[in-house]
């Protein structure tokens, strides 16, 4: 009779893992930021560039981190490997960048579906602004470098800049975290 | 004492210290621009709220995380550096921290929903302490993964020649 017999850790190809955790996770990072944005948007002014309706974000709050140990998780459930320390850093840190560029492509993609989405937050931003108790001068100050600053934060060079260093490190430290909770006890010399 | 995999011990400490420099905002640097704007508060801003009434403050600016965030952050990092000591406390098994870990996850989910329905009020220092609980205990998963003691014989017949039967 013949016997099934565990895939070696360095046979076992980790994409599948990185695509699915990075899909996933980057959907789901896009649809809560999404909501932020609406609920930004669709706020009375408060007169402070946060608006309580961020809250939501306390519930979210490190969620796009955790990608790295779904893909752990992933990789160690399908091929019932042991995974080094350092193949789940890897597996984490590609699953940080992966989720990085799908809400990259999500946004994009959402720009055209609602072109007036960033002029919509701008105006939000900028009614907010207008009731802060301010002198006026220093309000416009203020007023233009926010409006400068929303829209370089939805070009695709500041979310690269910042995403795949800040989410592949994060990532890459659950992917850590993930090879030690759900990869098999590892026997290295 | 030997060292496992000290590239990868020490590029995770260098990148921990790097996270936890940005985390604390512009206010470390001595920026003077609005805060929201700064470049650490765009690179954390898809990963936290970032309000600046559940923030600490440095140098009169908030930090880029809120205050569980930056629990978080320093917990991992101080449990990271303190990772050569954990092999001092080898009974610690792996089995109990996972436990603990798990207790201290939950913890944080109950006061996140405990405050967020009113059942009570947490503060910062409240939420920067189990933040970094939960993070320092996750960092001793790693006891005896980078540093191991080299054990020595050390029963009292250590050195002896022995010459009845090993039953």
């Amino acid at each position: 009779m013949e016997q099934l017999q565990p895939v070696q850790s360095s046979n076992a190809s980790y994409w599948t893992s990185v695509t699915v955790a990075s899909f996933l996770f980057g959907i789901i990072t896009f649809a809560i930021s999404l909501l932020s944005n609406y609920a930004m948007i669709n706020s009375e002014p408060t007169g402070s560039p946060f608006s309580p309706i961020q809250l939501i974000g306390i519930l979210a709050c490190l969620f796009g981190a955790f990608g790295g140990m779904l893909a752990t998780w992933h990789y160690a459930k399908e091929y019932e490997v042991s995974i080094k320390l350092g193949k789940g850093a890897l597996i984490g840190f590609l699953t940080g960048v992966g989720i990085t560029i799908v809400t990259i492509i999500l946004s994009q993609i959402w720009q055209i579906i609602d072109p007036d989405m960033v002029e919509n937050m701008v105006d939000s931003t900028v009614a907010s602004l207008e009731a802060m108790d301010l002198p006026s001068g220093q309000k416009q100050t203020l007023i233009d470098s926010t409006v400068q600053g929303i829209k370089s934060q939805q070009s695709i060079g500041t979310q690269l800049l910042w995403g795949i260093p800040i989410n592949g490190i994060l990532n890459l430290l659950t992917g850590m975290i993930g090879a030690k909770i759900f990869g098999k006890e590892e026997h290295t010399a | 004492m030997s060292v496992k995999q000290p590239s990868l011990y020490f590029l995770v400490l260098v990148l921990l210290a790097g996270v936890m420099v940005v985390v604390l905002g512009g206010g470390l640097f001595g920026q003077s621009g609005a805060w929201f704007l700064q470049w650490q508060h765009q690179a954390f801003a898809d990963l936290c709220h970032q309000m600046p009434e559940r923030s600490f403050w440095l140098g009169g600016q908030p930090m880029a995380v809120c205050s569980r965030c930056l629990g978080i952050y320093s917990g991992f990092l101080a449990g990271w550096i303190l990772l050569p000591l954990a092999v001092f406390f080898n009974r610690v098994q792996a089995k109990s921290v996972k436990k603990i870990l798990s207790v201290i996850v939950i913890i944080n989910l109950v006061d996140i929903l405990g405050n967020l329905f009113g059942l009570w009020q947490n503060t910062l220092v409240s939420r920067f302490i189990l933040g970094g609980l939960a993070t320092s205990s996750a960092a001793w998963l790693f006891t005896g993964s980078f540093f191991i003691v080299n054990d020595k014989h050390k029963g009292e017949s250590y050195g002896a020649i022995t010459t009845g039967t090993i039953k």
